[in-house]
């Protein structure tokens, strides 16, 4: 029999606030099975991890249940703390008596009591059966693939091909440097964006371990972590085996025809900031319509953002930037000319930001009125735009000779459905999601494949760089280890139960269940198993089973709750 | 100094300055990739800003609760060398070899032998203001930080200490099972060699005591941003519960006053501190939940909510929490009646506005972390004029410096939220992994990919 510790924590006053932690303990003590049973007020504390270590010394315990937060928390420092004592780390189970108790029932301590007891004697009944398990060990691809080759992929590529490690970079279009590549210059300095993507290109094209693979897109993807196998649609199709991916496709402006309430596609005269941002690089500011010098120019910030009506509800981040920009770098060409921006709210965040709009407003006398556009209308060979300057009161109207839109930024086009043939999670909008938004910032929820740049949400350049440079560091941690480390909780098939009826193989959603060459058993491909058990209730003779979650094992779980 | 001048072998080795949550984050990604961490931090324990907050935007998640797996691992890392109550003296050598001397703090308390079971703090009798609480809460002079402090060791502090102030009590070393106090203890110089240095010093609020305009020194009740998250905190000095300092009564009305000390080129900072917009409207958003009958109010000059699902939080503020949302500058805040009354004007109705409020929460700019300068002495890196680090190259190299093998992570290099931090501090891993990984033979470059 089982020797089963169980150890209830307080977190504070999150779980003990409202469940009645001593209570807990009196009740557990007495379950069949558990030789051992205390409470602590932060169990994950070094003195806790101590008292756990101790308990399993006196008392020989060789199964050890946790009650505490979610697993997704600290199973693991509780796996670590049983097995530095001696204990299989899968004799070690979390019982959730936070997120799925105490947050909860706040109202109801008494409740949430009994609760906690009967959840945790769920989890005592699940180290009775679990197995000790070993992880094991698969091979490791040392070869990174980035897909997109702006600004955020070429970063992230360089850093990995700078490491040593063998990329291969994918770019839907003809050219690298994205949108980058459409800039004029870039705040704060107006260095000239060309120079400056020119030599990072240089840099990734000429890299002794960067393959770059233009006019190519990603159409396949199988396999899991640490190997990947990937095919590419390109000029000549390739399939190539990977261990981590860099997701870095960027961001596309709205349609401006999506945006007619601003004359977006109807004027000739009203454009969007990456045409604006041409004609600075051209040299040559002139209207679209006539090609005449404009003399009054109105820059609409927020034209499809924070417009959870009829558009987007986010802010894009970067508009605020660049329309500061814009407008200096028009006046410094049109010095007689007055340039207008429409805002909401001036987000100049970061380092100098402020300062750049003090300066347009100061410096070049750049007109700031804090108000939405009403209308944008055409009128005599000028569109006319009436708004409301919030700050007065008053209604507003400026001929202009031309309208720059800052669109909302958006995902770039078919990031949905890379997303899909990934298997990654994207959010309503179509940006990919990372891991968690705190912490796993540059993670996707997909093991290997990591996010870089504007593909994850809107960014400017310094922190696409910075952030791409972290989406390297983890593909760089992950090329570090030897080999793959898998969990070994996941499906096997029982060869006497098993009648090759194929159930299971249609039931997998990631392909880890194959027909046997010859026998007529279905067989696990260990390494793609995620362990989700759609084949042990695809299965209709029991002959599909979980490590350490067998059907006998759930069966004795729900004893404690019926 | 290039690489072929080096004759020594490079070492594979990092030295990390801070253990808030960008030095952390460096560190696991450099140690996880099989690389020695030495990480330094001048508190007795790791953690940083980010130990001392409540809940995080825009998810709310209890920020200890997502902060503890981190400092755990961090803390029983087999290639993570914790140094903490230490600081960086010295440093020699450049790119490969630097020799860095680190002075450890005397705690008067033999780490290697206690057990942090926490009696000596339970039996100290002197009580103080603890800075972690940021005043609205007290410690003992045998303290740690908290109780889930990584490490987990006290530490005296001398001054407040009621023994090196008058020869007698000793209370904790009678209560000590394991006999751990030495009141004898001295600073302990070590020196570490590394190949590699991040500086990820952080940040301060700028002091209240420098803006007597919103009334400190005169009236009790206006508090920074930082102590209303230890009020808000289940772990804090009130155990989660919003009570104003002066009386400790639930304050019914809460001004919050963001840009205190930003913005503002004439008498402070000119620069906007970028994270205040978010805390403030998770402020006014956890003390509605807190407080239901209470009424928040937010003086702002623009709302700056620019990151994935920011812009949704403040208009869930507004609109679920009936937060009220003031554009203007406060004029004058004082003390009257036991209220707080709060001046300003409505830049978008034109009109003055009044508020008798219980509580002024003030969002302070964020400044450099009280030291950063000597850091930046040490290591012969730049700052601007405010103090900040300045990175090598604002759009293509924020997290170089201008010296070879020495980089930036987080808000030493300017105010920076979470995500962003942790996203950056990342990138300044894999500078340092990129180093390391060119300087190890093990490494070889496989073939192409080939047609199939």
């Amino acid at each position: 029999m089982r020797k089963i510790g169980v150890f209830v924590c307080h977190c504070g006053l999150n779980i003990a606030g409202t469940v009645d932690v001593k209570r807990v303990v009196e009740a557990v003590e007495e379950y069949p099975g558990v030789v051992f049973a205390t409470d602590y007020k932060y169990m994950c504390s070094d003195p806790g991890q101590a008292l756990i270590q101790k308990a399993i010394a006196d008392h020989e315990l060789d199964g050890v249940v946790v009650a505490a937060c979610s697993p997704a928390m600290h199973e693991v420092t509780f796996r670590k703390t049983a097995r530095a004592a001696g204990v299989n780390p899968y004799l070690t189970e979390i019982a959730n008596i936070r997120e799925q108790i105490s947050w909860v029932h706040e109202a109801e301590p008494d409740a949430a009591t009994v609760k906690a007891i009967e959840i945790i004697e769920t989890i005592i009944e699940k180290v009775r059966y679990d197995e000790p398990l070993e992880p094991f060990s698969l091979p490791l691809v040392k070869r990174a693939l980035v897909i997109g080759g702006g600004i955020a992929g070429m970063t992230a590529a360089l850093h990995i091909a700078d490491a040593g490690y063998p990329v291969v970079l994918v770019e839907r279009e003809a050219q690298l440097g994205g949108k980058m590549g459409q800039l004029s210059s870039l705040y704060l300095n107006f260095d000239t964006a060309p120079d400056l993507l020119q030599s990072r290109i240089e840099a990734v094209t000429r890299h002794p371990n960067i393959q770059v693979l233009t006019e190519a897109e990603v159409t396949e993807l199988g396999g899991y972590v640490g190997n990947f196998t990937a095919k590419v649609n390109g000029s000549e199709p390739f399939t190539f085996d990977v261990g981590a991916i860099v997701v870095a496709t960027g961001f596309d402006l709205l349609p401006q025809s999506e945006l007619g309430e601003y004359g977006g596609g109807r004027y000739p005269d009203v454009i969007d900031s990456l045409q604006f941002e041409h004609m600075l690089a051209q040299g040559e500011i002139r209207r679209p319509s006539d090609g005449t010098l404009p003399k009054e120019v109105v820059w609409v910030q927020c034209a499809g953002s924070r417009d959870p009506e009829l558009h987007k509800p986010y802010c894009s981040k970067i508009c605020c930037m660049y329309v500061a920009k814009q407008a200096m770098a028009y006046k410094q060409r049109v010095p007689d000319g007055q340039a207008y921006v429409f805002y909401i709210d001036i987000r100049s965040q970061g380092k100098g930001y402020e300062e750049f709009v003090q300066r347009a407003m100061t410096e070049y006398d750049v007109l700031y009125l804090r108000g939405k556009v009403a209308r944008v209308f055409a009128e005599d060979g000028r569109v006319v735009v009436w708004g409301v300057d919030t700050l007065s009161g008053k209604a507003v109207e400026v001929q202009a000779d031309l309208v720059v839109l800052a669109t909302a930024a958006v995902p770039s086009a078919g990031a949905r459905d890379l997303a899909q043939r990934l298997r990654v999670s994207t959010d309503e909008y179509g940006f990919f999601s990372e891991a968690h938004p705190k912490l796993r910032p540059v993670e996707s929820l997909t093991a290997g494949i990591f996010l870089a740049g504007a593909a994850q949400f809107p960014k400017d350049i310094p922190e696409t760089v910075a952030q791409a440079s972290g989406a390297a560091a983890k593909v760089l941690g992950l090329f570090a280890q030897r080999e793959m480390v898998q969990e070994p909780t996941i499906a096997f098939v029982d060869e006497e139960l098993c009648a090759g009826c194929g159930l299971c193989v249609a039931a997998c959603p990631y392909e880890a269940r194959v027909m046997h060459p010859w026998k007529p058993i279905a067989v696990v491909q260990t390494a793609l198993c995620q362990g989700c058990g759609a084949c042990v209730v695809a299965c209709p003779n029991k002959a599909s089973s979980l490590h350490n979650l067998a059907t006998e094992q759930l069966l004795a779980m729900m004893e404690p709750v019926l | 100094m290039t690489l072929d001048e080096i004759v020594v072998p490079p070492i594979q080795r990092v030295l990390i300055i801070g253990a808030g949550i960008a030095g952390m984050q460096a560190a696991l990604d450099i140690a996880n990739a099989g690389y020695e961490v030495v990480l330094v931090e001048r508190e007795p324990s790791i953690g940083g800003r980010m130990a001392q907050l409540s809940e995080t935007f825009p998810t709310l998640d209890c920020a200890q609760c997502i902060l503890t797996p981190r400092t755990v691992e961090v803390g029983h890392h087999e290639n993570i060398r914790l140094r903490t109550y230490s600081e960086v003296e010295a440093v020699e050598g450049d790119l490969g070899d630097f020799r860095v001397r680190i002075r450890r703090h005397a705690a008067y308390v033999n780490w290697d032998i206690c057990t942090g079971c926490g009696l000596c703090q339970e039996k100290c009798p002197k009580r103080v203001v603890s800075d972690f609480e940021r005043g609205v809460g007290k410690r003992k002079a045998i303290y740690t930080l908290s109780p889930q402090a990584v490490p987990n060791k006290p530490v005296i502090d001398r001054q407040s200490c009621i023994y090196f102030e008058r020869g007698k009590c000793r209370a904790c070393e009678k209560f000590c099972p394991v006999g751990a106090i030495d009141f004898e203890q001295e600073d302990a110089v070590v020196e570490e060699r590394v190949g590699a240095i991040v500086v990820a010093t952080g940040y301060d609020l700028y002091p209240l005591s420098l803006m007597g305009e919103y009334g400190y020194g005169e009236v009790p009740d206006v508090i920074d941003g930082l102590a209303f998250e230890r009020l808000l905190s289940a772990s804090g000095p009130t155990a989660g519960q919003v009570r104003r300092p002066s009386d400790g009564k639930e304050p019914k009305e809460v001004v919050f006053i963001q840009c205190a000390g930003s913005r503002d080129p004439e008498l402070h900072m000119p620069y906007c501190s970028k994270i205040c917009c978010m805390y403030t409207a998770k402020h006014a958003m956890l003390y509605k939940h807190k407080v239901h009958d209470g009424q928040a109010y937010v003086f702002y000059i623009d709302i700056r909510s620019a990151g994935k699902r920011y812009e949704e939080f403040v208009q869930r503020a507004m609109e679920e929490e009936h937060v009220l949302y003031v554009r203007g500058k406060v004029s004058r805040v004082f003390r009257e009646n036991g209220k707080v009354m709060v001046w300003g004007t409505d830049t978008l109705s034109g009109r003055n506005v009044e508020v008798a409020a219980d509580l002024v929460v003030l969002a302070p700019a964020m400044v450099p972390k009280a030291g950063a300068g000597a850091v930046a002495e040490l290591l012969g890196l730049p700052t601007d004029e405010h103090g900040w680090f300045t990175a090598a190259e604002a759009n293509f190299q924020p997290v170089e410096t201008g010296r070879p093998g020495v980089f930036l992570a987080g808000a030493a290099v300017g105010p920076m939220d979470i995500p962003e931090t942790v996203a950056q501090a990342s990138g300044a891993a894999a500078k340092v992994l990129s180093l390391f990984a060119r300087w190890s033979s093990e490494v070889t470059v496989t073939s192409q990919v080939t047609v199939t």
